[in-house]
């Protein structure tokens, strides 16, 4: 379980967010909704630990009651998803994946689960394709395994869907819930869209612009 | 280049203009040499059923005392560096939309680009063209093989000084560097003055609404000698291999009568080891300008995050050595080598060429760099904890292209360098450039040739290799690696 404890953003004094506070249970999606420079990034960047040093960031946040905002990044077991993908393009997708399991597993057993992995896209035979082979519903699946693969703790979505066009969002979306169901991890999602919050199946937080 | 731009087959030169960007001046000068000599190919071409001469002319053509021969090899070498920079820049000034717009309103090609197009351009070319000046006063290696030579130019004559076994030379040849600096910075002033004076007078004459002018043949004109110092380039290098390769070629002939390895089955051991000492120096210099390039830009990145827009400190150092005239700089470099007990190292002679190639390096490299999107590296380290291998297998990995590219262009610089090895070196390490340009003269063509062609060959080969491989390299990589897995999967079975 993911949750959030009185999380506040101001920049040059001017508050954006006040004590905004939430909990995500395992298995389940939170979508955060909310016009441009609300701070949506900014409470990502706070989760992921990657914060601009000019905002002024107030909050705590707890994962399974172990406190979350006082770790370092590379201690947080945090997976983050994109509006890119960001598949290394000089790497197969087989490598893609590869990189991002655990190195203290097997090397027989990392293959079994990278090719593991493919089967379940549908394209077993792309292993050593490039990724710009790919179409970008099945790049944006692939870098959502290769993300689950490094095995997080938990999962931040920010917009993935927002490049994809509309008949194929609907098959990613699918496909990233019942992804995060089966890894029973809490899952945070940034977006535009009300379609992508609906889908998710979990609670809706919108934030709005407060009058100062 | 006001000609050309955007016409097809201009696209072919564009390609064309690298090559001759990385080979080696000195190299370019010796083919000059052998085509415009009295005894030189374009004589022979023309004779004797044009000329009447059955044998060699006595004019003077090359190293005449007014220096023609020097400033058109200047233009040759100078002219396709000058372009590649402005094709560069295009892109940045929109040239292609003014373009349309004016000839839509009815201006002629010329005339845009002297009303329109240069005035935008020189601001931004304006250090480039200060480097080409710098460089053309003080060049040696250039002056040495094809200037004029009683008197030579100024820097040739302070080389000659610094060497003189009367020591009390030396302090006239350290009053000459001094007096050389001065010559440069009233010539940058001169020049940056003359533009002043050049724009305000025409300032009016550009909205004057003429759709044509005189100035449009003068424009054209230029056209026409560019070409010709191109076409001069060209010809000049091709000329190398054919000298290399001669047995028999009696004066008034257009081609060698006789063929021959020999000449070159002869210098082999020569050539084998200058071309040691050439790409050793070159490899680790090179090298070293890669690695030091990338620390730089690391820091550069960081400090840039931290506060915005600033010009780092890095871009303004990083021109001193390109633009101080080499030849009193590296003088004041020797005596503290001497002191320091370094002279004549073949480690001195590899920091000094760091301080060349090092600039060229980091400026090709700046760009993409700078441009790289982080997010990669990040993704990688959220992915899989390892900063220093994701360094190395994502960042350095995806920017492959731009290193490959940044190290053909420091391997060419090092090639070239002429007095940074003579000083470091002290004759004791020569290369293929200190020893060609130390032939040029002796007559013994072949020899020459042969140098002259392997100096010119390795940067070409260099520059080839940084284009043909990076596109190649994950498809490559991914077959070796299918082909060790079947094999090792064979082997278990």
């Amino acid at each position: 379980m993911l949750s959030v404890n009185a999380f506040s953003l101001s920049l040059d004094g001017k508050t954006f967010i006040k004590d905004l506070s939430f909990e995500i249970a395992n298995g389940q999606v939170l979508s955060i909704m909310g016009p441009s420079g609300i701070g949506k990034s900014s409470l990502l960047h706070f989760l992921s630990g990657s914060m601009s040093p000019n905002l002024t960031i107030t909050g705590e946040a707890f994962l399974n009651d172990h406190a979350l905002h006082t770790k370092a990044t590379q201690d947080r077991k945090v997976g983050l998803l994109q509006q890119m993908p960001l598949l290394f393009p000089h790497m197969s997708i087989m490598e893609n994946l590869l990189f991002a399991i655990p190195a203290d597993i097997k090397k027989s057993a990392r293959i079994d689960m990278a090719q593991h992995a493919l089967e379940k896209l549908g394209i077993p035979d792309k292993a050593n394709a490039l990724p710009k082979t790919l179409s970008g519903g099945q790049q944006a699946r692939v870098a959502l395994l290769r993300t689950l693969l490094s095995k997080p703790d938990y999962l931040l979505l920010d917009e993935p869907f927002s490049k994809l066009d509309p008949a194929l969002r609907r098959d990613v979306r699918a496909f990233v819930l019942s992804e995060i169901q089966k890894a029973n991890i809490p899952a945070l999602l940034v977006t535009h869209d009300p379609e992508d919050a609906k889908a998710m199946e979990g609670d809706c937080l919108e934030l709005k612009k407060e009058a100062i | 280049m006001a000609w050309g731009y955007q016409r097809p087959f201009f696209r072919k030169i564009e390609a064309l203009l690298s090559p001759i960007l990385a080979i080696p001046h000195a190299a370019i000068a010796i083919g000059l040499l052998f085509l415009l000599s009295p005894s030189g190919w374009l004589v022979r071409i023309f004779s004797p059923w044009l000329t009447g001469f059955d044998r060699p002319p006595n004019w003077i053509t090359v190293q005449d005392p007014y220096g023609m021969s020097l400033i058109l090899a200047l233009v040759v070498k100078e002219m396709p560096y000058l372009l590649f920079v402005m094709l560069a820049t295009m892109k940045s000034i929109k040239a292609q939309e003014s373009l349309q717009v004016g000839q839509a309103l009815g201006y002629s090609r010329f005339t845009l680009w002297r009303k329109v197009l240069i005035p935008q351009l020189y601001p931004i070319i304006r250090l480039p063209i200060f480097i080409v000046i710098a460089f053309s006063l003080t060049v040696v290696d250039l002056a040495l093989v094809i200037g004029p030579n009683t008197p030579s130019t100024l820097a040739v004559t302070l080389l000659r000084w610094f060497n003189d076994p009367d020591l009390s030379m030396r302090l006239m040849a350290s009053a000459g560097a001094v007096t050389l600096m001065l010559v440069i910075v009233v010539v940058l002033a001169g020049w940056e003055l003359s533009h002043l004076l050049f724009s305000r007078l025409t300032r009016a004459e550009r909205s004057n609404g003429k759709r044509f002018g005189l100035t449009d043949s003068v424009l054209r004109l230029g056209v026409v000698l560019g070409i010709f110092a191109l076409l001069n380039a060209f010809v000049a290098l091709a000329l190398l291999p054919i000298w290399s390769l001669t047995r028999r070629w009696r004066f008034p002939g257009a081609l060698p009568s006789q063929w021959t390895w020999d000449n070159i089955d002869r210098a082999t051991p020569l050539l084998m080891e200058l071309t040691s000492n050439t790409l050793t120096i070159a490899l680790v210099a090179t090298l070293m300008a890669c690695v030091i390039s990338l620390v730089m830009l690391e820091t550069k990145r960081h400090s840039h995050s931290a506060d915005h827009g600033k010009q780092h400190v890095f871009d303004w150092l990083i021109y001193v050595p390109i633009l101080l005239p080499q030849i009193g700089f590296l003088f004041g470099l020797h005596v503290l080598l001497i002191y320091l007990n370094l002279n004549g190292d073949l480690c001195a002679i590899i920091a000094l060429h760091l301080m060349y190639v090092l600039p060229y390096v980091y400026l090709t490299l700046k760009g993409p760099y700078l441009a790289y999107n982080e997010e990669y590296l990040w993704q990688a380290n959220r992915l899989n904890n390892r900063p220093w291998r994701n360094y190395l297998s994502v960042k350095i990995a995806m920017l492959k292209p731009a290193i490959f590219t940044a190290f053909a262009i420091g391997f060419s610089v090092s090639i070239a360098q002429y007095l940074p090895t003579l000083i470091a070196g002290e004759g004791r390490y020569s290369t293929l450039t200190t020893e060609a340009v130390a032939q040029a003269a002796s007559g013994d063509r072949k020899q020459v040739g042969s140098m002259a062609m392997l100096q010119a060959f390795f940067p070409i080969m260099v520059f080839w290799l940084a284009q043909f491989i990076p596109p190649r390299w994950t498809k490559w990589r991914l077959a070796l690696k299918k082909v060790f897995s079947r094999r090792n999967t064979s082997c278990s079975v």
